[in-house]
């Protein structure tokens, strides 16, 4: 991948963590601080099986990427910055 | 302990980040945002569901969750005489059920003519699993600001149950009573992938099966060879956030079935008597309800009074939690850290 391929790559990944973030935190009484980005946000106790169906919802009116069920995977979903990597190579899939 | 409030809705000061404006007002109820509009999201969903029950499944089309509550019988009705499902009902029997709940749980499924399941885990274990949701740190505090752990260990028990009985009888559907406030407009309909959920609660349930055992994972799994002949996962349906009806319509629809409010369960539940527990022990550990968030959200959509919450709040038999500490088998240490006053000793 080319070098600025690559930086677009990186800072539409950051965007979509901080969207998301400010959606999780506003939306779930979270601080920002009490967030680990690395690890799930379930385990984390910050959403449950409501707050998941609330991020995708988020994910499709913010990004329009739909999440499928097969989609949601550890791979993906497994933590914030898992989901915003997930979500910006969705998004740059179907450009 | 402090005891105060937000003036607006039922949060208590020691409920986790909150902070207070001058007027006592908190942050919560100051700042919440609106996600979807509601009235687009509750269209979206009735639009699924009619093209979701087009196609119809032998033998069952829907597992339902039924708890007894009116919520969950006027469910059932809805399904069987607005949807025509063909329904399998099922009750997790924790051993704490209001015999009230069970007579009504009868009376409504004959009525409607579906047929019903009791699910009772063996009480040796649920017991360990309840006692060990009280005594040690199974949940991590930020699940704990939504229910307690008690009932958020046996809810999980009820979905995976239900979740298992759809898989098996290959119904699409898995129905449940939840109202507009208990869940997000956009989960009126969903699918959850079940293998993620499981992978991403594994450490609790690790934790629970330290102090448990092994057994744990016969209640909160799906084992591999079911999942594997599963199709796609079945599609959640919460029917009654799809109608526009009072709490007051709601009793008097499924009193025609011949449900009858019961009267030995806390301002809080429908149908469960351990629930005055698990409230207890959240209410000493953290100073505030583990009904306070959701009542809370409640009062802020206009669907019911902040004077109506703070009853349900108060509405704690705290008198039979000596009984309910026998039935648990607490030792005196163990009722010593649950604050439970010493019971007389059983007769
Ligand atoms: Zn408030």
């Amino acid at each position: 991948m080319p070098q600025h391929e690559d930086a677009h790559a990186a800072s539409q990944i950051d965007e979509v963590r901080s969207a998301l973030l400010a959606f999780v935190t506003r939306s779930f009484m979270v601080n920002e601080a009490d967030i680990d980005r690395d690890r799930s946000l379930i385990d984390q106790g910050v959403i449950d099986s409501f707050g998941l169906v609330e991020i995708t919802a988020f994910i499709f009116q913010q990004f329009a990427v739909e999440v499928r069920e097969e989609d949601m995977t550890r791979e993906a979903f497994g933590s914030l910055n898992k989901m915003a990597r997930f979500v910006a190579r969705r998004m740059r899939e179907h450009a | 302990m402090s005891s105060a409030r937000c003036t607006r809705c039922v949060l208590s000061s020691s409920f986790p980040g909150l902070t207070f404006d001058g007027e006592g007002v908190c942050s919560f109820c100051r700042g919440e945002l609106m996600l979807t509009s509601e009235e687009s999201a509750v269209e979206h969903a009735r639009r699924q569901v009619e093209q979701l029950f087009a196609v119809r499944t032998r033998p069952y089309d829907a597992v339902l969750c039924n708890s007894g509550g009116k919520d969950s019988s006027y469910t059932l009705k809805l399904a069987v005489e607005k949807y025509g499902l063909r329904v399998l009902s099922f009750t997790l029997d924790n051993g704490f059920i209001s015999p009230k709940a069970f007579e009504n749980i009868r009376c409504v499924v004959d009525a409607l003519g579906v047929d019903h399941l009791t699910v009772r885990p063996s009480m040796q274990i649920l017991r360990r699993i309840f006692k060990a949701a009280a005594l040690l740190p199974i949940y991590r505090d930020k699940t704990l600001t939504r229910i307690s752990a008690g009932c958020n260990a046996c809810i999980s028990i009820v979905n995976t149950t239900g979740l298992r009985l759809a898989l098996e009888k290959s119904a699409p559907f898995i129905l449940a009573g939840f109202t507009l406030g208990q869940i997000p407009a956009n989960a009126i309909v969903y699918r959850n992938n079940f293998r993620f959920l499981a992978e991403s609660r594994e450490e609790s349930l690790g934790r629970l099966r330290a102090a448990v055992g092994r057994e744990v994972d016969e209640y909160y799994g799906i084992g591999d060879s079911l999942l594997d002949r599963a199709g796609p996962s079945p599609h959640n349906v919460n029917l009654l956030c799809l109608e526009r009806v009072t709490d007051e319509e709601i009793v008097q629809a499924v009193q025609v079935l011949g449900w009858q409010r019961p009267k030995d369960v806390d301002g809080c539940s429908s149908n469960c008597q351990l629930n005055t527990f698990n409230n207890h022990v959240h209410q000493r550990r953290f100073g505030y309800s583990p009904y306070e968030l959701e009542l809370s959200h409640l009062i802020r959509k206009g669907l019911m009074s902040r004077e109506e919450a703070l009853e349900k709040i108060a509405d704690q038999p705290l008198e039979q939690l000596a009984a309910i500490a026998s039935r648990l088998e607490l030792s005196p240490p163990e009722r010593v850290a649950l604050w439970i006053p010493p019971g007389r000793p059983p007769a």
